[in-house]
C-alpha cells in the first residue's frame, strides 16, 4: 500500500504550483481544513490527508507501539511528499499536527521550506521545574483518556439519529450519524496520550525553516505563556495573535486565518 | 397540538428556565449567551453570573475542556450537532456532576452558523451503571482472553450434551473447527475409546461433587485428562444448566507412565530370576538343613517383592503394600485361617516397611511352626493390629499372640530369628519391638509409624 492510499491523500490546485500540505490535529481529520485549504487552491498545489489511524486512513496500519512516537507520523508525511515528488513545501499544521509538521521539516529540510503552525503547543503538560506552563496537569490528561473511552461518538453506531429541530436541511441519515471526528476508541485513547504527553520543546528550539505561528487570544488548550515561549525559543518564528476564542481558528475564523497566511506567504 | 392560551409565552419561558434539563446557548466560538435556571443551579453559579465561566468549555472539568476543543467544537462546525456526549460539570463548591450533553448548530439563511444550542442531562445514575458495565466488560474480556489463548480445549456444553462453545485450543487439540462441532452432541464431537456416551454417564455420576475428572484415550490415540463441571449455581429457576468441559493433552505423561511400567515389570522379573539363581546356588553349596532354611527366608523376601509388585498395578500410588497382603502370605505358610487369625484395618506400608515386615513375619511363622503354637494341632496364632491415637493417625501397633501350644521356656541364647527381627524392625524401621516368652504362649509386639 502506498502512503497516498494509507493516508487518504487528496490533491487539488494547479500542477507545478508551490505545494501546501495541511496536517490536522488530534480529535478530527482532514475535513477540519475545509474552510481554509480550498482558499489556496488557485495559487498552490493543495494536499490534505488523514493521519494514520484517523478519518479515512488505513486503520490497520496504526501500530500503537510505532505510533507512540510522533516522529512516525512525521515519517508518514515525508513518505507522502516523496511519493508526490514535492519540494519547496509549505506545511500547515494544527495543534499536534503542527508538531508533526515541524518534525518532518527538521528531518527533511531539503523538501520543507516553510511552516505555518495553527494553535501549536510544544508541550501541553506543565513543567514547573523548568518554569514552563503548558496548561495541563497529568491527571487532567488521564481524565481525557477516560472521557474518550466513554465517548465513542457513534463509532459502533449503525442506527440513524432522531434529531429534531433542523427541518429544511434534511441531510441524508448517513451524514446524520456522528461520522465526523469519530475514531476507533482505542486509537483515539492512544493518540490522545501521545498528543498530550508529548514534549517537543527541544525540536521547536531547532526549527529548520521559518515558522509562522497563529495563536488565538483566548485558547483554553494553549495559554498565552506558551505562545510567548515559542516566540522567544523558536528560531525564525513570527507570532500572530488572532482575536478569537477557542483552539480551532481555522474553523471559527477561517477568513482571518487565510488572510494572515497570505500576508506572510506573500501571496495576498 | 392545543393552541397556546394568552399566557403561552410565560409558559414557554418557564418551561425553558425550569426545564428538567439544563439548557445553554453559545456563540459559534463557544461563548455563553444563555444558561437556564436549572443548569445555573447545578453549576452553583451566582445569580449575576460568573465572568470566569464565560464559555461552554469553562463549565466542564479539565478533561472536558480539552474534549470540547478537540472534538465537540469541530463536530458542531462540521456536522452541525453532537449527541449524547458524556462529560462532567465543574460545580462551584460541590462534587463534579456527570452529565449527558447534546447540541445543534443553528444557521441563518446564508448557511452561516449563528449559535449553538445545548441540552444537558443529569447522568449520575447512568454513569455509575455504565462504569459498572465497563468494568464487568473488562473482566469478561480478560476471562475470554484466558479461554481463547489456553492450550487446553475449553468447551461449553448444554444440559443435553450439545456443544455451545469451542475455543481455539479445542480446534488445535482435536483438529475440528467450532463451525464443524457447534450444536453437535459433545460425545460425538469428541470420541473416546471404550467410552461411548461419556458425557451423559459422567454428568449423571457427578451428583453433588464440584467436578468430575477422568482420563480417556481419544479416537486419535491421544490421551486426555477430562474435567467436567457445572457452570453457575444449580437449582435456581431458569438458571443455566450448562457444563464446562476441559480437555488437557496428557499423551506424553501417559506414554512416560507406560514406559515406566514396562521398566518396572522387567526389573521385578530380573530380581525374581536372580533370587531363584541364588536359591539354586545355596542348595548346591550349603548343608541340606541350612540350605532349606536359607531358601525359605529367600522366598519370604521374594514374596514381599510380589506384594509390592501387585500394588504397583494401581497407578498413581507410590510403591508399597497393604499389611493385609503380607499377613495373607504368612497365613498360607501357617496352614490357613483356621490356625492363623488376623484382625485389623487396611494399612498401607512403604516399600521398605513391607520388605522388613514380611521378613519378620516369615521368622515368626517359622518359629511358631518349629517350636511354638503351630507345632501342635490345636495351637493358633492371633495377630491384632491397629493404628493408635485419635482419628487413627498415630503409629501402627501389631500384636502377635500364640495360644494352645506347648509350654514356653525362654531361650538360653538368642536365635538367628529373633536377632533378625530385631535387626530389620529396630534398625531398619526404628520400630519399638518387644518379645515375651510367657509360659502359656509366645508374644511379640511391634510399633512404628506406617506409610
Amino acid at each position: 500500500m502506498t502512503a497516498i492510499e494509507r493516508n487518504n491523500v487528496s490533491v487539488d490546485g494547479p500542477e507545478g504550483a508551490r505545494p501546501m500540505v495541511f496536517v490536522h490535529g488530534f480529535g478530527c481529520d482532514r475535513s477540519m481544513w475545509r474552510d481554509v485549504a480550498p482558499a489556496f487552491a488557485q495559487t498552490h498545489r493543495v494536499i490534505t490527508f488523514d493521519l494514520t489511524g484517523m478519518g479515512g486512513s488505513d486503520l490497520s496500519a496504526y501500530e500503537p507501539r510505532r505510533y507512540a512516537d510522533l516522529q512516525t507520523h512525521a515519517d508518514d508525511l515525508l513518505e507522502i511528499l516523496e511519493e508526490l515528488s514535492l519540494r519547496d513545501v509549505c506545511i500547515t499544521g494544527h495543534s499536534i499536527g503542527a508538531s508533526i509538521a515541524l518534525l518532518a521539516a527538521n528531518r527533511a529540510p531539503d523538501r520543507v521550506s516553510q511552516l505555518v503552525m495553527v494553535s501549536p503547543s510544544p508541550a501541553f503538560l506543565d513543567d514547573t521545574g523548568a518554569g514552563y506552563r503548558g496548561g495541563f496537569a497529568r491527571e487532567e490528561i488521564e481524565g481525557l483518556v477516560g472521557l474518550l473511552e466513554e465517548n465513542h461518538l457513534g463509532w459502533s453506531m449503525q442506527m440513524a439519529p432522531t434529531l429534531t429541530g433542523q427541518p429544511g436541511e434534511a441531510p441524508s441519515t448517513e451524514t446524520l450519524t456522528q461520522s465526523f471526528c469519530r475514531t476507533d476508541p482505542e486509537i483515539a485513547g492512544h493518540f490522545g496520550r501521545v498528543t498530550f504527553f508529548s514534549d517537543r520543546r527541544a525540536d521547536f528550539e531547532h526549527a529548520a525553516c521559518p515558522v509562522l505561528i497563529l495563536h488565538c487570544s483566548d485558547d483554553a488548550l494553549v495559554p498565552m505563556d506558551v505562545a510567548e515561549w515559542m516566540r522567544t525559543h523558536v528560531p525564525g518564528a513570527t507570532l500572530e495573535v488572532l482575536d478569537a476564542t477557542g483552539h480551532c481558528p481555522h474553523m471559527t475564523v477561517p477568513g482571518e486565518v487565510v488572510e494572515t497566511m497570505r500576508t506572510h506567504l506573500g501571496t495576498g | 397540538m392545543p393552541s397556546m392560551s394568552g399566557n403561552g409565552f410565560e409558559m414557554a419561558t418557564e418551561l425553558i428556565e425550569d426545564a428538567p434539563c439544563g439548557i445553554a446557548v453559545t456563540d459559534p466560538d463557544g461563548r455563553l449567551r444563555y444558561v437556564n435556571a436549572t443548569l445555573a443551579h447545578w453549576l452553583g453559579l451566582p445569580p449575576e453570573g460568573d465572568p470566569t465561566r464565560a464559555t461552554l468549555a469553562s463549565l466542564f472539568t479539565g478533561p472536558g475542556r480539552i474534549f470540547y476543543d478537540t472534538h465537540m467544537a469541530p463536530m458542531m462546525r462540521l456536522q452541525g450537532f453532537v449527541r449524547e456526549i458524556s462529560c462532567t460539570l465543574e460545580v462551584q463548591g460541590g462534587t463534579p456532576l456527570p452529565v449527558m450533553l447534546s447540541g445543534v448548530a443553528r444557521r441563518n439563511a446564508d448557511g452561516v452558523c449563528t449559535r449553538f444550542d445545548y441540552t444537558v442531562f443529569d447522568a449520575r445514575e447512568r454513569r455509575s451503571y455504565e462504569e459498572a458495565l465497563r468494568s464487568a466488560k473488562r473482566e469478561a474480556d480478560e476471562l475470554a482472553a484466558i479461554v481463547s489463548s489456553s492450550p487446553n480445549a475449553i468447551l461449553r456444553v448444554d444440559a443435553t450434551g450439545r456443544v455451545r462453545s469451542w475455543n481455539t485450543g479445542a480446534t488445535r487439540l482435536l483438529g475440528r473447527s467450532a463451525e464443524q462441532v457447534l450444536g453437535q452432541p459433545v460425545a460425538e464431537a469428541i470420541k473416546f475409546q471404550d467410552r461411548p456416551d461419556w458425557f451423559a454417564r459422567e454428568a449423571r455420576a457427578l451428583l453433588d461433587e464440584a467436578e468430575v475428572a477422568f482420563e480417556a484415550r481419544h479416537a486419535s490415540a491421544r490421551d486426555f485428562e477430562v474435567t467436567l463441571a457445572p457452570i453457575g449455581e444449580r437449582g435456581q429457576p431458569g438458571a443455566s444448566a450448562d457444563w464446562s468441559v476441559i480437555l488437557r493433552d496428557v499423551t506424553r505423561r501417559k506414554r512416560a507412565e507406560r514406559r515406566l511400567q514396562v521398566i518396572f515389570d522387567e526389573m521385578r522379573h530380573r530380581m525374581k530370576n536372580t533370587l531363584g539363581v541364588v536359591a539354586g546356588i545355596a542348595r548346591q553349596t550349603l548343608p541340606a538343613g541350612n540350605a532349606e532354611q536359607f531358601v525359605s527366608r529367600l522366598q519370604a523376601l521374594s514374596s514381599a517383592h510380589d506384594a509390592l509388585g501387585q500394588s504397583e498395578g494401581d497407578t498413581g500410588t507410590e510403591a508399597g503394600a497393604e499389611i493385609g497382603a503380607l499377613l495373607d502370605f504368612s497365613c498360607q505358610a501357617a496352614g490357613g485361617p483356621a490356625r492363623f487369625k488376623v484382625n485389623g484395618p487396611r494399612v498401607r506400608l512403604s516399600a521398605r516397611q513391607a520388605t522388613s515386615m514380611s521378613m519378620a513375619l516369615h521368622e515368626l511363622v517359622t518359629n511358631a511352626l518349629k517350636y511354638g503354637a503351630l507345632s501342635c494341632e490345636q495351637g493358633q496364632v492371633r495377630v491384632d493390629y491397629a493404628l493408635e491415637g485419635a482419628g487413627e493417625t498415630g503409629p501402627l501397633r501389631l500384636r502377635w499372640r500364640e495360644i494352645g501350644g506347648p509350654p514356653v521356656t525362654p531361650p538360653t541364647r538368642r536365635g538367628f530369628g529373633t536377632k533378625m527381627i530385631g535387626l530389620v524392625l529396630q534398625a531398619e524401621l526404628g520400630a519399638e519391638v518387644r518379645f515375651e516368652f510367657a509360659p502359656e504362649g509366645f508374644r511379640f509386639e511391634v510399633a512404628f509409624t506406617a506409610g
